[in-house]
Parts: structure tokens; C-alpha cells; sequence
């Protein structure tokens, strides 16, 4: 794979490992090496595909694929953890199409604008989801097919043999997704992923953690980010082993049942979901489970130190970001060298550094933005020229992430150097927010921040100055926001400024930029736990921490 | 009970924790965003304190629209 055609940021000093140049080689080959061994476990639906049954399954949607999009397109699709979304996302890849997952959570507005800016020319989805997305249909008219799939095991069996003839040519540099994430002007922007950077970063993974076909991995996070579709899928599938997947919106209560009668070794979680389980003092065995995989957003010290001292498994955590496929450095998977609150030591597939304002490396133990290159990180964004040019300069992906690293070479991550807002690990840009805001015709200016919380690691506050005071309360404003932000975007409190009487406007700089930071200090300092005295009792509700 | 006697019995509760104006047949948690991780425990604890039962963790994960979680009551009831 050495004649392959990389980006300047794509380089390292670690040579490439890529056995597999497309996800279908890599499923191929493991298929001819165990084809009666369990890939996919489905609990809920009580299916299951064996490494032979999704090969063809895959292969037979690929050729279904081609009568709706040409090798070289985009779909978009929209699933949560079923067949459907593996089925479709295996079966385009394998045409040389670019699958652009959609969290079917997001409101109608949201979908249109990642369906549009992606140039998808069908989208495929739940029929439960019919009701949102044929009102989308209607609006956008004939240049996009909306089609709703429900079971892929209904799709016209084909002759593997065949159909694998005629797939065409996937180059390894091809674009396999494009994953949207928030964005600092408030919009969405596409990370295009290659085949290349999610089997570099699968194998990468499933080496450093000695996955074998012996592995069962539990996935309860969604496939339509990318730690579902890498950590989960993409490395256990490296490895040859199996994954049960389940529903992220229903498994946190059985998450101790599904490790147990599943068998589960390994599984990947945000803190959130950690804090979660302490919380709600759901018990537990670790059973067969050897390791905990965390990241996303940033994990306390004293939450790893109470979830391994309860239940006895270790937690690995990691640093990564979808601009790097998903992790670039872990902690050793031997427990006792690990350095519990560090992010781990690079893995063998990238290099990563850090610099300074100038881009000059700073020597050990000096803060710095975090630098990532390899085989693993992104082709770039999609159609945003200029910070693909801010991002991806002098042959390193610059993670707008702050840490250090020490004289061991691990690393450790130190916060955000923008005003991003990590929320149970999903990440939302004010702007995302302040854009809505500013659309109601009583707001003449508003700011969001993240506030602390004690289970998603932080929740979002909106701060708003209204032309008439009278005319709107927080209630009207929240609803207005349901209208066109995703429920996970939508602030858990509304500050109307003009009933503060310390805070005549919202504070600004000389350019007259509104200055979050100091936002998130007047909340900590006036307002925090002003609402919420119990603390998780808002999420809770009467049942207590147990 | 009947389906009709469970959806009275329990869309109080369901209404309130959802967010949702109406809990019926059609509602499912892929259709009904404020149907969460969190929200899916609160239904489940409040259903489980109403009714006196216990939803084991096999059957918990399972329980993703409002008709199964009647099918699953109708069942557990009838025990």
C-alpha cells in the first residue's frame, strides 16, 4: 500500500499497516477466516449475521444500492443500531459511495442542511421516522429520493459471485463517510473519512488493545458517530471478532445484563455514561469484560478512580477526535502502566505533538494545542477551503485542543481552546445555538455556554438580552429553540439578562465580540446550583441516587 | 387490564417525562427525540413504582415504543 497517494498530513515516521484496502477486502478476508463465526449481534430485534450471512447481505445491497446511486455519489442515512444502517453503510461503501450518517434525533432543519451541503442524492431511513422526514421530502422536492428501508433481510437475494464482479474499483484514498460535526460559525461541517483512515485507525486500535477473534465487543453507542462506527465496529471487525449492537437510547439501564449475557470483553463509553451508572447505582458484574475504552469529553479523575474501585474494570482512556477517525493515543492496555487522568501515550499509526501559537513544538511538560498526523486523520472538510487551510497546515491536523505531554510521553488533555460545549459527549458550538436565538424577532443578543453537570460533564445555558422585556419569558424561548435545534442542543436554561441587575448587556471585548469565558465565570460565581440545589434530581426524578 | 386501561394507566407519567402531548401507539423512541437514555430510565422506574413489578435489565433494553412496553405490562401482569 506503500504507492498509495497521502496527504501531507497523512504522513508519520511510523510505517502504514493496511493489509485491507477497503472495508469490503477487510470483511472478505475475515469472512474467508471464520465464515460461520458471529459478527453482529442484535438483541433487540433478535437477529444475528454471521461473518458469511453479512457478507452477502452486504454484497446484495450493494448491487441494490446501484439502482439508486452511482459509484462516486453520496446518501445519507438514518438508523440508529440495526442491520439497515450496517447493511446500507457496508453495501455503498462497497460502490464507491460516500455514506453520510444523520443522528435521527436532529430537527428537520438540521437534517435538510447536512443532506444539502453533502450533496447526498437519496436518503435512506427508519419508516419510523416517516412522519419528519416526508414533510423534508415534500420541501426538497425530486432532486433528493427519500427511502425508507425496514428490513434489510426483504432485499432481493443475489449471487455473491456476480454482483462482486461488477462492484467497481474503490481505491483505499476513496471517501468511505463524511461525519458532520458542530462548527464555530454555527453550522455543521463534514470531516471526509477515507477507507484508508478507518481501517488504519481500527487495526490501530485493535492491536493495542490485543483484540482477537475471540472478542466481543458491546456497542451502545450510536453508529452514526464515529465511535460506534470505529471503536465498536471498524476495530472489532479488524480483529475478526463479534459485536452486539444495541439501542444507545435504551441500554444504559441493562448495560450490566447485556455484559453478562452477552459476554461483552470490551466495550466504549463517554464519562457520561460512566457518571451515569454511579449514579443510578445500577450493580453489576464485569463478567468477561477486560476493558472500558473512554473519551469524548473530558473524564474526572475521581469518576475513574469510583467506577474501577466499584465494579473492577479497568478504564482506558484516550484521545481522539473525528478529524482523526476517532483515538490517537490511549493508555497502555497493561493496567498497572497506565497513568490514570493522562490520555495515554501515542498509538503506533500516528505521531502527535505539541505546539505553540507559532506552531513551534514546546519541550515536555509545557501546555500547548495538541497535533495529530497519520494514516488515520481526514481527508479534510467538505467544501470549506479556508479551515481546511487553518486545520490541516504545515502537514499536521491542528485538534483546537489544549494539553501537554510529559517526560514519559504521555499526554494529557487540558480543555478546549474555543468556547465548544462537550454535552454527554456530543459537541455543540454556541453559534449552533446563538444562530436560533437571534432568529426571534423579541431577542436583540444572546451567548451560550456550557455550565457544569454532574452526569453529561457539562449542559448548555443560554443567555438572552430581549427588546422587550414583557414580551418573552424563558418558557416561549425554549420552545422556540425545540422548533429548529435537536433536543441535545436545546439550552436547559434560559438567563433572560434584563431581569439581572448586574449585567446591563452581555459582556463584550473591544471588537465587540461577546466574551463567553467571562459568561461561564458569572455563571459559576451568581447562578450556578440556583436552580437545581438537589443536584441530579432533575434527572432522577423521584427515585434518588439509590 | 386491557391495552386501553394501560395506556390510561401509564400516559400520565409518560406524558410528563417525554414531553410528549399524547402517549399512544404510534409513539416509538426512534420517533420522539426527548425519549432519551435518561428519560427511557425515568419511564421505566416511574412504570415499575406505579405497577409494583420489576423490568429485568434483559427485558429493559427492549422496550423502545409504547406498544411494546404495553405488550411487555399485558404479559407481566398476566403472570
Amino acid at each position: 500500500m506503500n504507492s498509495l497517494s497521502l496527504l501531507p498530513h497523512q504522513h508519520s515516521e511510523r510505517p502504514l499497516d493496511l493489509p485491507y484496502g477497503t472495508f469490503l477486502d477487510l470483511l472478505r478476508a475475515k469472512t474467508e477466516q471464520a465464515p460461520a463465526r458471529d459478527f453482529l449481534i442484535f438483541p433487540e430485534s433478535s437477529r444475528t449475521y454471521t461473518y458469511a450471512a453479512f457478507y452477502a447481505l452486504a454484497v446484495g445491497t450493494a448491487d441494490w444500492l446501484s439502482a439508486h446511486v452511482v459509484p462516486g455519489g453520496s446518501i445519507s442515512i438514518l438508523f440508529r443500531n440495526t442491520p439497515e444502517f450496517l447493511a446500507i453503510f457496508f453495501g455503498a461503501v462497497s460502490h464507491g459511495v460516500t455514506v453520510v450518517p444523520i443522528n435521527p434525533d436532529l430537527a428537520a432543519p438540521e437534517i435538510r442542511f447536512i443532506v444539502e451541503n453533502s450533496a447526498s442524492t437519496a436518503v435512506f431511513y427508519d419508516p419510523d421516522l416517516g412522519g419528519k422526514l416526508k414533510a423534508l421530502e415534500t420541501e426538497m422536492g425530486p432532486a433528493v429520493k427519500f427511502i425508507p428501508v425496514s428490513n434489510v433481510d426483504l432485499l432481493p437475494k443475489v449471487d455473491v459471485r456476480a454482483v462482486e464482479a461488477r462492484l467497481p474499483k474503490v481505491d483505499p484514498t476513496t471517501p468511505a463517510s463524511i461525519i458532520y460535526t458542530s462548527g464555530t460559525t454555527g453550522f455543521p461541517k463534514g470531516v471526509v473519512l477515507s477507507h484508508m483512515n478507518f481501517l488504519v485507525d481500527g487495526k490501530g486500535m485493535a492491536d493495542w488493545f490485543q483484540f482477537t477473534p475471540e472478542t466481543r465487543s458491546l456497542c451502545i453507542l450510536p453508529l452514526f458517530h464515529n465511535n460506534g462506527l470505529v471503536v465498536s465496529l471498524t476495530t472489532t471487525l479488524s480483529a475478526g471478532g463479534s459485536i452486539v449492537m444495541v439501542d444507545p437510547k435504551a441500554s444504559l439501564r441493562s448495560f450490566w445484563t447485556l455484559v453478562e449475557r452477552y459476554h461483552a470483553t470490551f466495550t466504549s463509553v463517554m464519562p457520561s455514561i460512566l457518571a451515569a451508572i454511579l449514579a443510578f447505582g445500577f450493580e453489576g458484574k464485569p463478567g468477561y469484560l477486560k476493558g472500558i475504552i473512554c473519551g469524548g469529553q473530558l473524564l474526572p479523575l475521581s469518576l475513574a478512580e469510583k467506577f474501577e474501585s466499584r465494579f473492577g474494570v479497568p478504564i482506558f482512556e484516550g484521545f481522539g477526535s473525528t478529524e482523526a477517525t476517532s483515538y490517537s493515543s490511549f493508555n497502555p492496555v497493561q493496567v498497572d502502566k497506565r497513568k490514570l487522568g493522562s490520555v495515554g501515550l501515542v498509538m503506533p499509526i500516528s505521531d502527535m505533538k505539541v505546539v505553540d501559537d507559532h506552531d513551534a513544538e514546546v519541550p515536555d511538560g509545557v501546555e500547548g494545542e495538541l497535533c495529530i498526523r497519520g494514516g488515520n486523520v481526514a481527508i479534510g472538510y467538505h467544501n470549506l477551503p479556508a479551515l481546511q487551510a487553518l486545520r490541516f497546515r504545515n502537514g499536521w491536523y491542528h485538534c483546537g485542543d489544549f494539553g501537554l505531554r510529559d517526560k514519559d510521553g504521555f499526554y494529557y488533555f487540558r480543555g478546549r481552546k474555543d468556547d465548544l460545549i462537550v454535552k454527554g459527549g456530543e459537541k455543540i458550538y454556541p453559534a449552533e445555538i446563538e444562530n436560533v436565538l437571534s432568529q426571534h424577532p423579541n431577542v436583540a443578543e444572546s451567548a451560550a455556554i456550557g455550565v457544569d453537570d454532574p452526569i453529561l460533564g457539562q449542559e448548555i445555558c443560554a443567555f438572552v438580552n430581549l427588546k422587550d422585556i414583557s414580551a418573552s419569558n424563558e418558557a416561549q424561548l425554549l420552545s422556540f429553540c425545540s422548533k429548529s435545534l435537536a433536543r441535545f442542543k436545546q439550552p436547559k436554561r434560559i438567563v433572560i439578562i434584563n431581569r439581572l441587575d448586574n449585567m446591563p448587556e452581555l459582556p463584550k471585548g473591544p471588537t465587540k465580540k461577546i466574551l463567553h469565558r467571562e459568561l461561564r465565570d458569572y455563571y459559576q460565581r451568581r447562578l450556578a446550583n440556583s436552580e437545581d440545589p438537589e443536584g441530579l434530581k432533575w434527572v432522577l426524578g423521584t427515585q434518588g441516587a439509590g | 387490564m386491557t391495552d386501553q386501561e394501560l395506556y390510561a394507566a401509564i400516559s400520565p407519567l409518560a406524558e410528563q417525562v417525554l414531553q410528549v402531548e399524547r402517549f399512544d401507539s404510534t409513539i416509538t423512541m426512534m420517533s420522539t427525540p426527548t425519549w432519551d437514555s435518561l428519560t427511557h430510565i425515568q419511564l421505566l422506574s416511574g412504570v415499575e413504582r406505579h405497577f409494583g413489578i420489576e423490568i429485568d435489565g434483559d427485558d429493559a433494553f427492549k422496550l423502545t415504543s409504547a406498544e411494546k412496553l404495553v405488550k411487555y405490562l399485558q404479559s407481566k401482569l398476566n403472570q
